[in-house]
């Protein structure tokens, strides 16, 4: 059974309910997809102790207004968007209660759990969104959220309210420098232009999205002469097109790429540069 | 690449050993192993003899694995050592059982695509041609990619070779047939495209809400026929 918890005033930039994907279906084309920044999306859930499979809402920079329509307990994590409550703890929202979040100020994605997780149709396994094949659509403003009400609420017994570790709360102005494995065609690059991955600071490009992030820097890195036949590719493969200005490809991505793949980032650091705002400064590390 | 000579004849490694696989590392849990060269009916027969064997006998703690032309990405659970020579063996051994037969899938196409003039006249072609030589080979599903269970279908006449569009399209129509260089195929869901429609088909390819199962109609490593319908 669902809920009625969270009325979506304003559904700012981009919002979209996300869980963690639907591993499995790549072999039929369709994108492992889920949360963005997992390392914030499954922090929320674990806060209010939720499985971690639930359902999160995600949002991009700024612009959400959400209305509380019942007494309800809810997570926020991710990205800061001069917000007027605190982030990465437990919080209850009193019915009428907003969560607004006006002005993106560090990193890009911010996740919103409810107690019980949100309620919302399974399309291949997955709550997650992928509008461009019909798979679940947008949250759109005026949409009213429901929370899996068959799931505990919270509080449990014993316990007031959660705090993530100081740790775990990310400063995304500062990430560190990332993680990479050689991709499958690392050897064929030639070895000034492999260096230039390590040596030189990135910039997140414009037209950046969930199906991969545009790296710019001062050199380009020419990719091996010759047509590549299509291969499967996985979550955080950097990619080189012709251009050679580098791809990462993101949880919406392509399963299959003709592009040569000089590295993998770290999949535990891809919650880190998926964060990174338009500009914002990265540096690899051979890993 | 190593290449084995006979009487001064190359021969190509797989046709010399057809067991013989290549695989890199990509990441610290998962292997890239390409098992054919190029695309063809023989890249076609050991892609279906090597996902029948990793469907009947995966090898330990394979999480996934995701199919291309000549090549397949085998993902394991993160944090174990992998010994990728031992499981490409292994794999290798198992590919020696025959492939599958592929099934065959008559998909009725309406040959009225707002770009069949133009692959005719890049052909060379009447219309009436193009549409006799896109229904006559029985094509090999290659893989499911691009979009949730787009075919990349082989071979195409090569008269039929159409470079893409030059500036995509923003919406195709779900069940359009088209044409893009060296393939062809059918978008499964509406969205943005750059092939060359030639044609429609109200054949369902993907069905988000179908039981689970029965969500792709047409797989890697069977076959199609068009049946051009008016």
């Amino acid at each position: 059974m669902s809920a009625p918890v969270l009325q979506v005033l304003d559904a700012g930039l981009s919002a979209t309910l996300q869980d963690q994907g639907r591993p499995g279906w790549r072999r039929y084309g369709v994108p492992v997809g889920g949360a963005l920044d997992d390392h914030a999306a499954s922090l929320a859930n674990r806060l209010l102790g939720n499985p971690p499979w639930s359902a999160v809402l995600e949002l991009m920079l700024q612009g959400a207004r959400l209305q509380a329509v019942e007494d309800v307990w809810v997570a926020v994590t991710g990205a800061l968007a001069g917000a007027n409550f605190p982030f990465w703890r437990t919080l209850k929202l009193e019915k009428g209660q907003q969560l607004s979040f006006p002005r993106a100020q560090a990193g890009v994605w911010t996740y919103v759990a409810v107690e019980g997780g949100f309620a919302a149709p399974l399309f291949l396994d997955s709550a997650s969104t992928l509008a461009s094949a019909g798979l679940g659509r947008p949250v759109k403003s005026g949409d009213i959220l429901c929370r899996d009400s068959d799931m505990p609420a919270f509080p449990p017994p014993g316990v007031k309210a959660r705090v993530a570790r100081f740790e775990d709360q990310r400063d995304y102005l500062n990430p560190p420098a990332l993680r990479v494995f050689p991709g499958p065609q690392w050897a064929d690059f030639a070895p000034e232009d492999r260096e230039a991955l390590f040596i030189q600071p990135w910039h997140t490009g414009p037209h950046s999205s969930r199906v991969g992030y545009r790296l710019e820097g001062e050199a380009t890195i020419p990719p091996p002469p010759g047509q590549m036949i299509s291969e499967p590719v996985r979550l955080g493969t950097i990619q080189v097109p012709e251009s050679g200005r580098p791809i990462v490809l993101l949880r919406d991505g392509p399963t299959v790429g003709g592009y040569a793949k000089i590295g993998l980032v770290h999949p535990e650091d891809l919650s880190w540069l998926v964060q990174c705002r338009p500009g914002q400064e990265i540096m690899f590390r051979p890993a | 690449m190593h290449r084995e000579c006979v009487f001064g004849v190359e021969l190509a490694p797989w046709l010399a050993n057809p067991a013989r696989m290549r695989w890199l590392p990509y990441g610290p849990d998962a292997l890239l192993i390409y098992f054919a060269d190029g695309i063809g009916e023989e890249a076609f027969r050991r892609g279906r003899a090597l996902a029948a064997a990793l469907e009947k006998n995966p090898p330990r703690h394979l999480r996934e694995y995701v199919p291309s032309f000549t090549s397949v990405l085998l993902e394991f659970e993160p944090g174990l050592p992998l010994d990728g020579n031992a499981i490409v063996k292994r794999l290798s051994n198992l590919m020696e059982a025959p492939a599958p037969e592929p099934v065959t899938r008559e998909i009725p196409v309406r040959y009225d695509g707002p770009d069949l003039a133009l692959v005719a006249e890049h052909a060379g072609l009447s219309q009436a041609e193009v549409v006799a030589a896109h229904a006559a080979p029985l094509y090999k599903v290659y893989i499911l990619g691009f979009s949730p269970g787009f075919p990349y279908l082989g071979d195409l006449d090569p008269r039929l070779h159409t470079p893409r569009q030059p500036n995509p399209r923003l919406r195709v129509p779900a069940g359009s047939v088209a044409i893009g260089g060296e393939h062809t195929g059918i978008y499964p869901v509406a969205g943005p495209g750059g092939w060359n429609l030639i044609g429609r088909t109200d054949f369902t390819l993907f069905d988000p809400a179908a039981a689970r199962g029965d969500n792709f109609r047409l797989l890697p490593g069977e076959q199609v026929r068009f049946v051009p319908v008016s």
